[in-house]
């Protein structure tokens, strides 16, 4: 029963009491004192959580027990801290009080140790238990929060490694649609583009950028991985993947159930739009398009260019950002443009030799 | 103990089982309280106060002196302490003050037994 350095407050005026109830306790807990309410408050917050247990009179000078119990309240501690009175003179309207100020248990004097002993130590047993209680409750709480994440790390993992599947028809690694993802969430989180927008929804985008080529899936071999440049035919047939991808999406119910879902539904029809309204499938102009559609738009460009495709060979990343600058790749919103300069140093650190798979 | 100590004690009034085991069997701690009641001032301060009719101070004093007896196991006592305690809570002076005679002599017998020890 005994555990270490638990306390418990003897709280009377008369020495006689206090000898009384220390006597009965001090073989299993460690003891303290106080001969009034005043005292008693210091002691109780000086002790805190090693106190098990508070042994209250009611009649003290300078400070009586109900005021203490009132004060202990109002601190939220007769929650934690089982408090008992014990009273000589137990009338009703002080038990009353007693209780709705949260005491546990009230004990009437002169005392019968065995009484005392059986229901004090009761109830620090349900308060040790509920403490052990609270403690396994957060300790699940963590787990599940643990796994919770686990779960949705990978989910994104799957979506990754799917998408580029489809993009690509190849075993490659999601290196480009994190890139892609990388560079979003960037622009959005450190330059006025993202200003409108919180670190959640943040995130949902980046999420949703994912999927921008999901599409592709609908388009064949032939097309896809044709060396040279495509017929108007042909061509007319890669632009329905934006459509398609959009179209795809709506159709898995847990998308559509998901908060990242308006955002990927966007980035999928719209990422092949243009400033200038040149763009398709809808021929949007300047911020018809949603400014993370945007984003999403330039940030798959540039990575294009920097990266080894079955159509073209790797760019510089210094020459890549001139060539959409000079907007010889597309029609950017002039802001956008201007970010993504700034931008330049750290948009090449996503390109490190371990991340890339721009050989 | 003495046995022949006991008896006085117990013919004073004082249930000195009860009180024994209030103390859990600690004779020494007992006996340190029983030797500190004589100096216990609540006894004079409650015949000062029926003697101005300050029925608080009297209250006060009767409610003290009855929270002593009982842990001391000073059972008349306790009971008649009990008694004009609870005539005062209400304010009748006049009915705790026809006790208060049975009281003073109870008092003096526990007293002549304790010093006697």
């Amino acid at each position: 029963m005994h555990i270490d350095q638990e306390t418990i407050l003897i709280v009377d005026d008369d020495a006689l009491n206090r000898a009384i109830l220390e006597n009965l306790f001090s073989t299993a807990y460690a003891i303290a004192e106080a001969e009034d309410g005043d005292e008693g408050i210091d002691k109780i917050l000086a002790l805190g959580d090693s106190l098990c247990a508070v042994l209250l009179d009611v009649v003290m000078p300078r400070m009586n027990g109900i005021e203490v119990l009132r004060r202990m309240k109002s601190l939220g501690l007769t929650d934690r801290i089982p408090f008992f009175l014990i009273t000589a003179s137990p009338d009703d309207d002080i038990v009353h009080q007693a209780y709705k100020l949260g005491v546990m248990d009230v004990i009437s004097k002169p005392v019968v140790p065995y009484v005392v002993q059986r229901r004090v130590d009761s109830v620090m047993e349900l308060f040790r238990a509920r403490r052990e209680l609270s403690a396994e409750v957060i300790r699940q709480q963590n787990q599940l929060l643990q796994q919770t994440k686990q779960l949705a790390q990978m989910s994104v993992g799957m979506v990754e490694a799917l998408a580029t599947a489809i993009e690509f028809r190849s075993d490659e690694s999601g290196a480009h649609v994190r890139r892609i993802r990388d560079i979003t969430c960037h622009l959005l989180r450190t330059t006025p583009l993202g200003a409108e927008l919180t670190k959640e929804q943040i995130d949902l985008i980046g999420l949703a950028s994912i999927t921008h080529d999901v599409g592709k899936i609908s388009i064949s071999d032939a097309i896809l991985n044709k060396p040279g440049r495509l017929t108007a035919e042909e061509f007319e047939l890669m632009k329905t993947h934006t459509v398609k991808g959009a179209e795809l999406l709506s159709q898995i119910p847990q998308m559509r159930n998901h908060s990242a879902y308006q955002y990927a539904y966007d980035i999928a029809m719209h990422h092949h739009e243009r400033w200038d309204g040149r763009g398709y499938p809808h021929g949007l102009k300047g911020n018809e398009t949603p400014i993370w559609t945007q984003i999403v738009a330039l940030a798959d460009v540039y990575d294009a260019l920097v990266s080894k495709r079955c159509y073209k060979d790797a760019f510089q990343p210094s020459d890549a950002m001139d060539m959409i600058q000079r907007g010889q790749c597309g029609a950017f919103n002039p802001e956008l443009l201007h970010h993504f300069k700034q931008a330049e140093s750290t948009l090449i650190q996503f390109y490190t030799p371990t991340g890339g798979d721009n050989k | 103990m003495e046995t022949s100590k006991l008896q006085q004690l117990q013919q004073a009034g004082i249930d000195t089982q009860e009180a024994l085991g209030r103390f859990m069997g600690n004779e020494a701690l007992m006996l340190k309280f029983l030797l500190r009641f004589p100096q216990d001032p609540n006894h004079a301060k409650l015949l000062q106060a029926m003697e101005a009719g300050d029925a608080s101070a009297a209250y006060a004093a009767a409610h003290t002196l009855k929270g002593v007896a009982g842990s001391l196991s000073i059972k008349p006592l306790f009971g008649q302490a009990s008694a004009i305690t609870e005539d005062l809570r209400s304010g009748h002076l006049t009915a705790a003050a026809e006790k208060l005679p049975a009281l003073i002599q109870t008092y003096q017998s526990v007293l002549q037994a304790i010093n006697a020890l």
